[in-house]
Formats: structure tokens, sequence, C-alpha cells
């Protein structure tokens, strides 16, 4: 006997725009910028620009994006990523072999990932805390033993990971975003684990006490995060075939975290969709990208930024009254 | 006695096309305690909801105190002297007693400082009017729950409220603190002339508190009267009951008879921490075994080591001959064990997950097709259980706060069935379950029995156990005081296990 609720047509327009907001500011953002700058911002140049050079922040966040909904959070996501790409690069110059550089960095990527999860578990410190200490711990390491600088290869097969470029035109750094987004959005809706992850964040005490492994479960999330972050070391540091200790991946974290968040993830838990992050990571680098088109200073982009990502999270307090 | 404090006539409400409440009349006398009663979903919260400023009204009128007013805001109500107690409790426990009280009108002297002294001395002025002892810098954290709930009433006392509604406010007190709560209610409405409305669903407590009722069923006024009959007795809760639900439930017999199988499940001088000391006993497949007490009697604690929610100390668990150390909820689980905790909301319910999510969350497993959660598989899943626990639910993809406590009761009953468990442990399992709902779930209790579940029942309500039980264990400060065979259930014998007695020679049979 299932039946479906009467609704009124401004109630089904509510349900719609709750739904879908973020498909619609994107689209909005989309048009508004066309009708500034026409086909210089719709010309496929400009869109493969757009999400390429936002492609490995957006890789992490589809990982982040777990890390959140588990209602953890990781700090360190950026200069984790150096330490994952600079290993991989010295395992590179090392051995000669491109393969063994990438293995490197899934081994690494994971192995941080696990001793982070451990402690936040394990020792039941806050996520804020941990990542906090290994953000300067990575950082820190880093630069001592690079000396400052940072390393650099010449391996040809390692190169090509991400400048080969389909048909010519699409670079492989934007098939691994598509890729990535598609792998963890379906982990996220048709898997055992990714159903357990919101139950974690929505109601610790509940998965526990429903015979859910919850501390096994938060530890999977971040093992998550840290396979994305090794996806994005390699696209990273093979795009220019190095990597700094100062100047890489500075901001990766906040601005995963942004992309996150725009995209709909309460930072409490529980709530949020993995499609909706590829949003957020859309409008995250559009809002840059459109404010170069329209020729305002780019020591101002931040401030715009910063404004978009409380009035997404505001609109979507609206959307909550609603329902 | 005779003056009205509230008339509320006509109320319409309607959601979508729903109407929830269909054209009621409510009126309360002043100073008087009025029972408001009524299943779940009958229409008692939408109608204090209108009363209290939090839902507007389609259309009807309220009258407080011989004035038509017009309430549209909580502030308004609050305005003209209505006091709102949640189910709830609004207290923030790291502030002290006054900061409580006075928490957003807060007294300030006159340098706009914060004058602590003349709160403190307000605080104590309406706790003496109470005739309560409480001290005013006491942490909220330190008292107990009852206190708690009397400060909230002081609260309202505070800013003069004249009519205070109180939800479901005993659902977590123990009965003596019940008995507290409501020595000062009484004293309010004798002496202040204060009056309360009062939600429950625990009919005893009406009868043996309340001076009037009302009942709603489905959005209208069924019945409504005093208490105390005209021939002088008082209605009994068989008849309330009867009102509530259309039909009689209390008086039905829900005890079957059944051949028990081989003993299961053996536990043997059990200890967590000190909390339970030394408990055995055996369980067979197919049997009912209660487990009760008063509070503090480590019956929470025990059946949570059992489950693997807490690690024991020391002792023996057998399951099926062979020695087990569940250690973890998920072992537990793995072992065939399962547990349906008390205090839904924070224990059971995953408030961001559909209806659908939260009944396949223990095993995940069985709707599996390859490594992908197989959407028709879960559909059918939810589905079977939906017919075979009759779950009122229209749409399986809303979010699972959506249904009424009874309904969600049998969602967290369900996804536990859906484990096939060999022993299944029920904790309070009717705890915020309505009358009619509660006789639903002792017949599946009793259904799972018979297929030769061994199931363990632990209720500080007695009327629970000797309805249900086979057996029952009866606990007092941690020790397992009696064993009562089903022919030796009484209420009585019970009690005199629960507060530390024995039964002699003269063991009282039913």
């Amino acid at each position: 006997m299932q039946t479906t609720e009467v609704l009124t047509s401004k109630q089904k327009f509510k349900k719609f725009l709750g739904e879908y907001n973020i498909l619609l500011v994107t689209l909005l953002m989309v048009v508004v910028s066309t009708c500034l700058k026409g086909f210089t911002f719709l010309s496929l140049n400009n869109i493969i620009n757009i999400i390429r050079s936002n492609s490995v922040i957006g890789i992490i966040a589809f990982g982040m994006a777990f890390v959140i909904i588990t209602g953890n959070i990781d700090l360190s996501v950026g200069a984790e990523m150096v330490a994952v790409a600079a290993l991989s690069i010295t395992v590179i110059n090392l051995t000669n072999s491109a393969i063994l550089g990438v293995l490197t960095a899934f081994v690494a990527g994971i192995a941080f990932s696990v001793i982070t999860g451990v402690i936040i578990t394990k020792g039941r410190v806050p996520s804020f805390i941990v990542t906090l200490g290994f953000q300067y711990i990575y950082r820190s390491v880093l630069t001592y033993a690079l000396n400052g600088g940072g390393v650099t290869t010449k391996n040809d097969a390692y190169l090509a990971i991400s400048s080969t470029e389909i048909f010519g035109v699409i670079p492989l750094q934007i098939v691994y975003f598509f890729v990535m987004a598609l792998i963890y959005w379906y982990i996220s809706k048709y898997t055992t684990l990714g159903r357990r992850i919101y139950a974690v964040g929505s109601n610790e005490r509940a998965a526990r006490l429903s015979g859910i492994k919850t501390d096994r479960i938060k530890i999977m999330a971040f093992v998550l995060l840290g396979i994305a972050i090794a996806v994005g070391a390699i696209a990273e540091s093979s795009r220019m075939g190095s990597i700094n200790s100062t100047s890489s991946g500075t901001s990766y974290e906040l601005n995963a975290i942004a992309m996150v968040v725009i995209g709909g993830v309460a930072m409490e838990g529980g709530k949020g969709k993995l499609s909706n992050t590829v949003f957020g990571a859309f409008i995250f680098g559009m809002i840059s990208n459109i404010l170069t088109l329209v020729g305002i200073n780019t020591k101002l982009v931040n401030a715009v930024k910063g404004a978009i990502i409380i009035i997404a999270v505001l609109l979507q307090r609206g959307n909550k009254n609603n329902n | 006695m005779a003056e009205l404090a509230l008339q509320m006539s006509g109320i319409v409400k309607k959601y979508g096309g729903v109407s929830v409440l269909k054209n009621v009349d409510f009126s309360v006398k002043s100073g008087e305690i009025h029972a408001l009663l009524g299943e779940n979903g009958a229409g008692k919260t939408t109608l204090m909801n209108i009363l209290g400023g939090v839902t507007p009204m389609d259309s009807g009128s309220v009258r407080l105190f011989d004035r038509m007013v017009n309430i549209h805001s909580p502030l308004d109500a609050q305005r003209e002297g209505i006091a709102f107690i949640h189910q709830e409790l609004n207290v923030i426990n790291d502030l002290a007693v006054y900061e409580n009280m006075f928490l957003g009108n807060e007294l300030r002297n006159r340098f706009r400082r914060l004058d602590i002294a003349r709160m403190c001395e307000e605080t104590s002025k309406v706790f003496e009017r109470m005739n309560v002892s409480i001290d005013p810098r006491a942490m909220m954290r330190d008292l107990d729950t009852s206190h708690k709930q009397i400060v909230e009433i002081a609260k309202s006392l505070l800013r003069s409220a004249r009519l205070i509604i109180m939800d479901e406010p005993t659902t977590s007190l123990t009965q003596k603190e019940i008995d507290n709560v409501f020595a000062i209610m009484r004293n309010l409405t004798k002496t202040q002339g204060t009056t309360i409305i009062f939600i429950s669903h625990k009919l005893g407590e009406v009868v043996e508190f309340c001076d009037s009722y009302t009942v709603l069923r489905n959005g209208e006024k069924v019945s409504d009267g005093s208490i105390v009959q005209e021939d002088g007795s008082k209605i009994s809760q068989a008849e309330i009951a009867r009102m509530m639900v259309g039909r009689d439930v209390l008086s039905e017999d829900v005890y079957q008879h059944r051949e028990l199988g081989d003993v299961y499940y053996t536990v043997e001088d059990l200890c967590v921490g000190n909390d339970v000391k030394g408990v055995s006993f055996e369980l067979r497949r197919g049997e009912i075994l209660g487990i009760t007490g008063l509070l503090g009697d480590g019956k929470d604690q025990l059946i949570r080591c059992l489950f693997g929610d807490l690690p024991k100390t020391s002792g023996h668990v057998y399951l099926d001959g062979q020695e087990v150390n569940i250690a973890h909820p998920a072992q537990g689980k793995k072992k065939g064990v399962g547990y349906l905790p008390p205090n839904r909301k924070e224990n059971a319910i995953i408030k961001d997950l559909s209806v659908q999510g939260n009944l396949t969350i223990v095993n995940l497993e069985k709707c599996l097709q390859g490594i992908r959660i197989s959407r028709r598989k879960e559909r059918e899943t939810v589905q079977r259980f939906k017919d075979r626990l009759s779950i009122k639910v229209h749409n399986f993809d809303h979010p699972i706060t959506s249904l009424s406590g009874g309904n969600q009761q049998k969602v967290v009953l369900a996804k536990w069935l859906n484990a096939d468990p060999q022993v299944m442990i029920l904790a309070n399992p009717t705890q915020g379950v309505d009358v009619g709902a509660k006789n639903e779930i002792y017949l599946e209790i009793m259904k799972l029995a018979q297929t030769g579940v061994g199931v363990i029942v632990t209720s500080g309500e007695a009327q629970e156990i000797i309805r249900t039980c086979d057996r029952a264990l009866v606990m007092y400060h941690g020790e397992l005081r009696g064993i009562l065979n089903r022919d030796e259930l009484t209420e009585e014998n019970i009690m005199i296990l629960a507060t530390g007695g024995t039964l002699g020679e003269d063991k009282k049979e039913r």
C-alpha cells in the first residue's frame, strides 16, 4: 500500500529547489558568465582549464567528503599530498620505474591515513587536533629533508601520466577527476561501506549498537581520503615532474573542505551527497575563472570565495527549515 | 474550581490534505491537573503546539481566563502566561541552577554587571513557594533528573506562568522521582492556583494524580470528564485505554503457553564492574525471560555486557554449549545475539537514514548483489517486514523520524529480526510506544519465541514482565535476588525481591 504524498505545485517547486539547488546554482553561474563574457567563457579551452586547474583539489575533496560525513575532518591533506608525491618521485629517481613510484604513492597515502585514523579512533583525540598536528609534522619534516626545496624527475612514463591528452585536447588529469568522482559516488551510494559511513556520522552510538565496527568505518573513511590524496599527488607531481616542500599543496585542505561544504555536506556529519561535491568543485573552480575573465583584481578572488562558502551554507540552512 | 482556565473551540488543523485536528473543543478548569491523552498521532502534540504558539491553526478560537487570545509565537504564549515543558529536558548541565533559571533574562545591577545575589535570592523564593530545597548555586549536572524537571517547572513559575503544559515529563524518571514531581505539581495547583495540562502514556500516573482528562483519537475528541466519577470511584486504566484505542486492549491476553526447547544460552557468575555482581542464569530456546528491578539494579549493564557493549569483569557465557567471549556489538551480532536498546532516539535511530536505510543497516549483506546494494532486494526486505509487523509507513524513503514512536520501534525490531538472531535481547521494548502499538509488539515477541528464539526482555514496568514472560530474574543492587516462574509472577512478588526482600515459604502464587 505505497501511497505517494499529494504535493501542491508550490511544495513541489520547493522540493525541487531543495534537491537540485546546487545544480541550479552551477547552471546559473554558467549562464551569468556566458552572458558576461560569451564564448570566451564557454570555449572548450576555458572549460578544460577550469576543471584541470581544480582537479587535484577536487579529487581530494571526494575523499574529504567521506571523512566529513563521519563527523571528522582532515587538515593535513595538503602537506600529506606533498609528502606522498615527494616519496613517489624519490622512489622513481632511485629505481627509474614509474610503476613503483605510483605504487609507493598509494601505499604511503593509505599508510598515512591509517595512522591518522587509528590515533583518532583508538586514542580518542579529536580529528581536528590530530590532523592539525600532522600538518605541521609533514611540512616540517619535508622542508628539512628537502632543504626547503623540492624533488624533480625526468622519467617520461611518469610525466606522461598527466600530460597525455585524449584526442589531443582533454588532459588525463580531467579524466582522473571524473573517474574518481564516479568511483566515490558509487561507494557512497551503493556499497555497505558507504551506507555505514553515513550511519556512523549520523548516530555513532546507534551504529555501534547495530553491530557496526564504528572505529573501523572511520578509519576506512580516512583510507578513502588517503587513496584520493595518492591520486591527487600523482596527478599533481607528474604534471610538472616536481613537487616543492614549501610552495606545493598550500591551503589544499581548506579549499577541499570548501568544495565539500559548498556541495552541501554538513560539518556535523551524516548528511550530504557525493554527487553534489562534484558541483561544489565546479562552482569553486568557476569563481576565480569568472572573476579573472571579468577583470576583477585577483587579490579579491578569495574574498568572493569566502562569501560564496557562507552563502552556500546559508542557503542549505534555509532548505532545512522549509522541509 | 468552576472557572475555565482554557477553552479551545473548533480547532482545525490540516497538513497538506490530511486533517490532524478535526473541530476539536478542549477546555481545562482553573487549578486542575488535566491529562491530555491519546495514541501517538492522535493530535495531542499538534493541539498543544497551537496553544504554545509553535504551530498556527487553520481555524478555531482560544479563550484564556475569559479573554480571547491570539497566539502567533512562543513569545506570545509566554506573555499570556503559558509555559511549555517539553519531553526532553531543556537545561544546560554546565551552568548553575540559578543561571538556568534566568537564562536569557539575567538580572543586572546598576553597573550592568550580573546580579548573582539577587538571582539566587529570587530562585530560592520560587523554590520556597514550591516547597523544595535545591541550592540555587548547585551545578545543574549534579541534580538528579527529577530535580532538573523541577527546575524547569520553577523556571516557568519565575516567568509567572498560569498554565503549564507538560509533555510526557515522566518518561525518564524513576517512580520515586515521579512521586516527587507530582507532589510539587499538586502543591502548585493548590497553593498558587496554577493550571497544568499533562500529556502522558502512563495511564497509572494519570489515574493516580490527575483531576480530569480529555481523550483524542484520530484528531477528534472522543471523551472528557473527571477522573473521579460520579459514584466516587476512579475511572479505570482499562477504560481510558479503550477510549484511546477504540477497543479493549489492557485486558487482551498476549501470553501464550509454549513448549520450551533445550537450554541454549548459559550465563555463569557474570560480573560487570561494580554494577553486576555474579549473575547466573539459563535461557531455553523459545523462552521469554524477563529481567526486572528498580533503578540501580544493574540490569542495563548486564544486558549491554551480554551484547558486547560493555566488557565483562569476570564470568562465563555459553552459547549452545560453547563458551563465547563477546567483546564488541559486532561480535554479538555475529554470534546471533540481537539487542534492541533502551532510549530509541539516542541508541537506535539513525536520523539521517531513511526508513529503509534504518531497517537494513544491521544485515546489509543480505541485500548485496556482488558488491552493490541491490535496491530491489532492499525494497523486498523492507516490504516483508512492513507486512509482518504491520509498520505504518507511506514511503520507505522518508526519514525514519517521520514515523510515530511505535512504528519507529517496529523498524528497530525489524532490523534485528532481519539478522535472524538466536538470542534476542529487548530493553524496554515499549518505551515511548502508545497503548495500541504496545500490544502489537508483545505479540511479535510471542511470535519470535514461537520460532525457537530465546528472548530476554528487560523492563522497569512489572506489568510488562508479567504479561509476556515465562520466567523473570529480579535484580537488586547488581545481584540476582530471585527467579520467579510464571505461576509466581505477580507485581507483589517482583516488588518484594526488587526492594531487597526475600520470598518466604508462603511464596504467593497467582
